[in-house]
This record gives C-alpha cells, structure tokens and sequence, in this order.
C-alpha cells in the first residue's frame, strides 16, 4: 500500500516537475516598413523555460503572403531560438494584421498553441478616391473627378498624368494645399465598352519615383455578355483576354495604387 | 460575480492568443447558395494567391489578390458592370483575403454590391460535390 501511494506521490510530482514551456518574448509584433520596403520580417523570439524538450509539430502562416523559418525542430531545456515570419507586402496598404499559429507537443493544451501576431503598418502612399471611374454604355460625356493626396508618409510634390489611350481627355489641377490634386476625365465616346488606366507618376522618392494607376472604363450595357468567356474549372490562371491598355511606368519607377 | 471570474481569468491568460480577425457584418456576406441562385448577375473573383488559383478555381472566377492587386484590378474590371453582384472568396471560412479585397473593392475602385463568400472555396467545393 506505501509503495502504491509512494507511486502515486511520485508520479504526480514528476508529472509537475517535468514541464516543456515555450514562453514568448513578444506574442505580437509591431513592424513599420519603408515605402520602398518589400517585405517585413519579424522575429518571434522564445525560450523552453520548462524541464523538458519542446518539439515544433506545425507552424501555419495565416495568409500565403507569410512566410515562417523555425531554426530547429525541437528545443532543448533552457534553449533560446526564434520563429521568422517573413511578410510579403506585395500591392497592400494600410495596417496588415497576419498571425502565425505555433502548435507544440506540451501536453498542456492551453500552452501547446501559441498564436503569434504580425502587425505591419504599410504605409500609405497617395491617397487617390475614387481610383476607379466609370460611365455606362451611352451616357453623357461628362467630366468625373478623381481627388489625389500625398499623405504625410509620401511628401511628393508634383505628379504627372500619362495615358495610352485616345479615348479620355485628362487634365490635373492643383488643389488648395500643398500635396492635393484633381483630375478632371473626361471620355470622347460612350458608345461602346473600353477601358484604360491612367498612370500617374510622382516625384518621390527621388531614387526610385513611385507611379499609381486609376481606372477608367466605359461598362458593358446592363445585360451584356461579359467581355471575357469564363475560365473553365481546372483552367490555367487566365486573367483577361482584352486588358486595358495601361502605360508602363519607367523601369526605376515603384508602381503602386 | 464569483462566475464572472473564470471568464476574467481565461481573458487575461489567453489575451495574446485571440485571432485578430473581425467578423464581417452578415450584410456583407453571401452563402453559396445564394450567389449560384445569382447567376449571370454574380461576377466571381477568387482573392487567393495565383497559385492556388492556378490550381483550381471557381468556373469563370477572376484573379484579384493583394500580392497583385495593381495589375490584376485593371484586368477584372472590364468584366465588371453596375448591375452585377461581386462575389469574392478565399481558401476557408478563416482566411482574411477576401474580406480585404473585398473591403479594397469597396473602398478604392468603390463598387456597390460587393459580398464575401461565406465558407469560401472550401464550403463551394463541399456544395459542389
């Protein structure tokens, strides 16, 4: 009978004592990137703070815009190391919000998932409303505006206006305050679906100017057929057969919208 | 007061492992059901990276991801009219991309009628079987 509760007695200790623990410096990170920055990484550093060795079982990006390096497979009592999350900015804006959800073999349940948090705050560039402009099949050929803003982040100070396209008149005006513009456009036919994108080029940054696109379209009359036949299941990744004609930026030119 | 207290306790150990992901008002969301029922009247686009729309993709779904946002919108929007309803979906019910391109479409190219695929790809493929 001692034997038994000895037994028990140690069983319950070691079960105590011989503990994996993966504690977090940083659960949530916090990255600001450049304008001209492509990626942002942020390192997710922990310690095994328990008495026994923690293995990584999986390791899961919340979006395939992450990436994620573990250095190693398992962790050693005591031993430091760091998960890398690697964000791909890509064509994003604004404040990006990724997790990496971290599952161990702690038999703790509530310590074996750790969710990490990636925060980035991509910055704005221009701010351009609406960055899309449309009139429908046959309507009158009035003039639509497009508001530009250089946010705080972007001090560009003039911008140019390219069109590969005959079929808009586009003409920018400077607005009240340093930074803000207005483009007037205007099609010279309604008749029939087209579409173009303006690019407009800025003077920032100096080394690599970044340019923008707004899109410009004449619609399809309500009920016509779209102007692509649809992908079929398993297609290739067909994107458009008749994209709009859009001007190229010059070649040290970042293009963003 | 004494029952608040576990609740507290799990909300204070567990702050840092919440998803930050919020949830799209119901407004904003569509079953699958629903947007078939749509037809002609529904243009699909599929908010996933290129790859996985490489592999597999809603028929006549359009490519509009973040990665490519730039180049892909002024493709998509020739096939887009006022009429139509936009549909947009990502892998599952978790992911966050098509509420984003969602969101962009709305906010940026400022579209009416855009909707986010409840479920996404997984629960269209599940219907679809």
């Amino acid at each position: 009978m001692k034997t038994r509760i000895l037994t028990f007695t140690l069983s319950i200790f070691l079960c105590v004592a011989a503990r994996a623990e993966l504690k977090w410096e940083q659960s949530t990170i916090d990255l600001h990137p450049s304008v001209s920055d492509k990626t942002a990484v942020a390192h997710f550093k922990y310690q095994n703070t328990g008495t026994t060795p923690v293995h990584f079982k999986s390791v899961k990006a919340s979006c395939g815009c992450t990436t994620t390096q573990t250095q190693k497979e398992m962790v050693n009592p005591g031993e430091k190391g760091e998960i890398v999350a690697t964000f791909t900015i890509g064509d994003r804006t604004g404040q990006q919000i990724k997790t990496v959800t971290v599952q161990t073999d702690d038999p703790n349940p509530a310590q074996a998932t750790s969710i990490l948090t990636l925060k980035a705050t991509i910055p704005q560039s221009l701010d351009i409303k609406p960055a899309f402009v449309y009139w429908q099949s046959g309507e009158e050929l009035k003039p639509k505006k497009i508001s530009i803003k250089a946010t705080k982040d972007f001090p560009a100070k003039n911008i140019t206006v390219k069109s590969n396209s005959q079929n808009f008149e586009s003409k920018v005006e400077p607005g009240s305050a340093s930074g803000e513009w207005t483009i007037e456009v205007t099609p010279k036919d309604t008749s029939h679906p087209f579409g173009t994108a303006l690019l407009v080029q800025t003077d920032y940054p100096k080394e690599a100017p970044k340019s923008f696109y707004v899109n410009l379209q004449v619609t399809n009359p309500p009920g016509a057929p779209p102007a692509l036949k649809p992908n079929a299941p398993n297609a290739p990744a067909v994107k458009a057969a008749t994209p709009p004609a859009i001007p190229k930026a010059s070649p040290s030119a970042g293009v963003e919208r | 007061m004494l029952a608040c207290l576990p609740a507290i306790g799990e909300g204070i150990y567990f702050r840092d492992k919440i998803s930050w992901q919020s949830s799209i008002p119901a407004s904003e969301l569509v079953t699958v059901d629903r947007a078939r029922a749509w037809g002609d009247g529904a243009i699909w686009v599929d908010a996933r990276p290129d790859e996985e729309f490489a592999r597999d993709h809603v028929p006549g779904a359009f490519s509009l991801n973040e990665d490519h946002w730039n180049e892909l919108l002024p493709q998509f929007l020739p096939n887009w009219s006022p009429e139509k309803k936009v549909v947009v979906y990502c892998s599952a019910e978790s992911c966050n991309a098509a509420r984003d391109v969602a969101k962009r479409l709305r906010d940026e190219a400022q579209l009416k009628n855009v909707f986010v695929l409840q479920g996404g790809w997984e629960e269209w493929l599940k219907k679809s079987r």
